[in-house]
């Protein structure tokens, strides 16, 4: 009775999800509730949860609860600690949660809502959250090894190396183009700046509060901070209408990015307890009281979809950036769907917290399905947004006119009305100066949640409030990665540093530290200011090669996988992480050799500079703006240059993992699988 | 209200292990060692330096 109930409520389940997809998609001419966007991929969620994961925890991954972890066996009441398995699903999402899967669907709602929710929801529960699963799995049964100690020993040499290079490259194209959003959504803005810069001081407060004045009072010290984060959010509007302050506030382009560049420098030369920790605990629970706020609030508004299902830019000419659905869409939206970096989470902390091996299951698939639904959330927050006004706070000036009356006659020849009055009030309702050439995502974002938001309760008056709400929000929890990521990159190049010169290594020799904290700040800031002078707006340029470089990391991740699937089964279960790698790998090929070798200069890299290029030559440049070209043709070549040696990296890991493949199932490479030995578990349940 | 109890036993169980609060209960039993803003600073200078050497996600 109770086995016929189940099936029956799987089966309502599974009819339910294919309705509101097929809802979805098939749609044409009226408005969607996002409501069916909710329904459809949560039922999806559910079911591959059930049916899809279960059957590789059980079939492939042979799970054994009664199998010791690594927490139980090498507890040490530090890294390794056997966690009640819901904690450390909070822990695990907290960790893989970054900005990534809010900006990049904002992005892609270029194309309409239907292409990236599609990919969202398929890429998660057949591809990313398979590639976080299985890494987790891996690593726990190895006692918590790292996703380039596991290529050394599962492919070779030469996967350890070539993951530990492509980590440190990608992260200094992360960290720039996360940087380029915050900075494109501080310009110009008083309020936005005050409320982010008053951040500083309130987290080194929060640092020295813990350091001296009440040590491991962390939950209480966050709580004060939170409160004092909110009213700055007040004052900066005091000091944004304010004739004498709001000029410290209202910063250029360059200006914030050298200002960013100077912070990420202090953040990463200075005591970790003193800015980057207390900053830390507070952009988490931000963080995650902003996605369940942002839940609850699109549950209760139930907003329309403004945005159609597909915009006439699936051509390839959309103005934020270039490039048809195939392959752009798919590398536009990285977290969310599927993301590299999360291979590096699955295979650092949480797997060793498990306690028992079946915890794997929600926690690491279970996570990234609910990554995807902050994605799938942040879809619906850019396409309640009016179309006109999504495209004019995304389009850069260089697109669609340098005036705003210009832009609102471009846009709406589009197809998406506009006007610059309109703009104009919207920007007054939010107190911003204008909304316009707004690039990066961040501000649209903001915009649809306020608008959600505000609809909650408090209506237009409110607008300004929760507008900035979120842009501090954004603004915090990127802050949070760059000053994190450019530490890690610091530690990178040290441990590579140290081959040469063995104090170069050294993590507590001041002059290591301050240099290589430079270089690492060098390498991103450049392609930072890059963005910033980018006519195109920087993000047409950036996202795409972070997309690259993230879903390539992925690529390497899933060979890792495969290489183990193919050692404990044969070429059976290959399929479960082939299928992913093979899809990342056309997408990610293909998209990279278009943005080298693409003819259209929006699009390919050398194109655009020998563009550029032949203007210079001709006499069509203007005196004034020769350095300036020059400048953009070398970048342009410098980021095809990057473009290609992530291709070279990853064609070198594919090309070596395929070798030991081919050599283990014709029986000429050893095959042996490197798990830790098995040991009884005796954890009890009263221990979690 | 059992449920109620342990829905709140885990959200507060995350907010602890979120803000390091039970790592350093678990490092104070694992060493014996009564809370001081010393033995915090030791904690401290052992966790972060971990947690901090990690790469983050995007």
């Amino acid at each position: 009775m109770k086995k016929t109930l189940g099936q029956i409520l799987w089966a309502g389940i599974a009819i339910l999800g294919a309705y509101s997809l097929a809802g979805i998609a098939l749609n044409r001419g009226e408005k969607v509730s996002s409501m069916w966007l909710v329904v459809a991929s949560t039922c999806i969620y559910l079911i591959g949860f059930r049916f899809y994961a279960k059957f590789i925890a059980a079939k492939v991954m042979m799970l054994n609860d009664k199998r010791a972890t690594p927490a139980e066996r090498l507890r040490n009441g530090h890294d390794f600690e056997p966690t009640n398995k819901w904690i450390l699903f909070g822990h695990h999402f907290a960790a893989i949660a970054g900005p990534g899967p809010l900006v990049g669907p904002t992005l892609a709602a270029q194309f309409g809502y239907l292409p990236g929710t599609l990919w969202i929801i398929v890429g998660a529960v057949l591809g990313g959250a398979v590639q976080d699963f299985v890494i987790l799995f891996s690593s726990m049964r190895r006692d918590g090894k790292s996703l380039g100690q596991m290529a050394r020993e599962e492919i070779g040499r030469l996967g350890g190396i070539t993951a530990l290079l492509t980590v440190l490259l990608i992260m200094i194209i992360l960290l720039a183009v996360v940087a380029l959003v915050v900075v494109n959504a501080l310009k110009g803005s008083p309020w936005g700046l005050f409320t982010i810069a008053a951040t500083m001081p309130i987290a080194v407060f929060m640092g020295l509060y813990l350091r001296y004045w009440r040590p491991g009072k962390v939950l209480e010290i966050s709580i004060i901070g939170f409160v004092l984060v909110m009213l700055s959010i007040f004052a900066g509007e005091w000091v944004a209408k304010s004739a004498t302050l709001a000029p410290w506030f209202t910063l250029s382009g360059i200006a914030l990015a050298l200002a960013v560049i100077i912070y990420g420098f202090f953040a990463s030369a200075l005591p970790v307890w003193l800015l980057l920790a207390p900053r830390d605990y507070l952009s988490t629970f931000v963080k995650l009281g902003v996605v369940l706020l942002l839940g609850v609030g699109i549950l209760f508004v139930r907003p329309d979809m403004q945005l159609p299902a597909f915009t006439r830019f699936v051509d390839g000419d959309g103005p934020i950036f270039a490039g048809k659905i195939f392959p752009f869409c798919f590398i536009t939206i990285a977290c969310g769907a599927v993301s590299g970096f999360h291979s590096l989470i699955s295979s650092g902390t949480t797997p060793k917290m498990v306690a028992k091996e079946w915890h794997v299951w929600p926690v690491g698939y279970g996570s990234m399905l609910l990554e995807s639904f902050v994605a799938i959330m942040a879809m619906i927050a850019a396409c309640v947004l009016q179309p006109g006004v999504y495209f004019a706070v995304n389009s850069p000036a260089g697109i669609v006119g340098a005036t705003p009356e210009a832009a609102a006659a471009t846009i709406t020849s589009w197809g998406f009305p506009v006007t610059a009055a309109q703009m104009a009030s919207l920007a007054g309702d939010v107190g911003e100066e204008s909304l316009f050439y707004r690039t990066g995502g961040a501000p649209s974002l903001a915009l649809g949640m306020a608008h959600i938001f505000a609809s909650s309760g408090g209506g237009r008056a409110l607008l300004g409030f929760w507008y900035h709400f979120a842009i501090m929000f954004e603004a915090l929890f990127i802050l949070t990665v760059i000053d994190a990521g450019t530490r890690v990159g610091r530690f990178m190049l040290q441990d590579l540093l140290g081959n040469i010169h063995k104090k170069l290594g050294e993590t507590s020799w001041m002059p290591g530290v301050i240099g290589s904290s430079a270089l690492i700040v060098v390498a991103w800031g450049y392609f930072l200011v890059q963005g910033v002078r980018d006519p195109l707006g920087g993000i047409n340029s950036l996202w795409p090669l972070f997309g690259i470089a993230n879903q390539l990391l992925a690529a390497i991740a899933l060979c890792v996988a495969t290489t183990i699937l193919l050692k404990m089964h044969g070429a059976k279960f290959m399929w479960i992480t082939c299928t992913p790698l093979a899809w990342l790998v056309t997408v990610t090929y293909t998209a990279a050799w278009q943005k080298i070798f693409s003819p259209v200069p929006r699009i390919g890299f050398l194109a655009q500079a020998d563009q550029l290029q032949g203007a210079l030559d001709a006499g069509k440049i203007a005196a004034a703006r020769i350095a300036e070209t020059q400048t953009i043709i070398f970048n342009n070549r410098l980021d095809a240059l990057v473009c290609g040696v992530f291709l070279v990296l990853v064609t070198a890991i594919l090309v070596d993992s395929a070798l030991l493949w081919a050599g283990i199932l014709r029986g000429t490479r050893e095959a042996g699988v490197r798990e830790a030995p098995f040991v009884v578990s005796r954890l009890r349940p009263e221990e979690l | 209200m059992k449920q109620a109890r342990a829905l709140w036993r885990i959200l507060a169980g995350l907010l602890k292990e979120l803000s390091d609060e039970s790592a350093y209960e678990r490092h104070l039993k694992a060493h014996g060692a009564l809370h001081s803003a010393e033995e915090w600073r030791r904690y401290c200078e052992h966790r972060l330096k971990a947690k901090y050497s990690r790469a983050r996600c995007c």
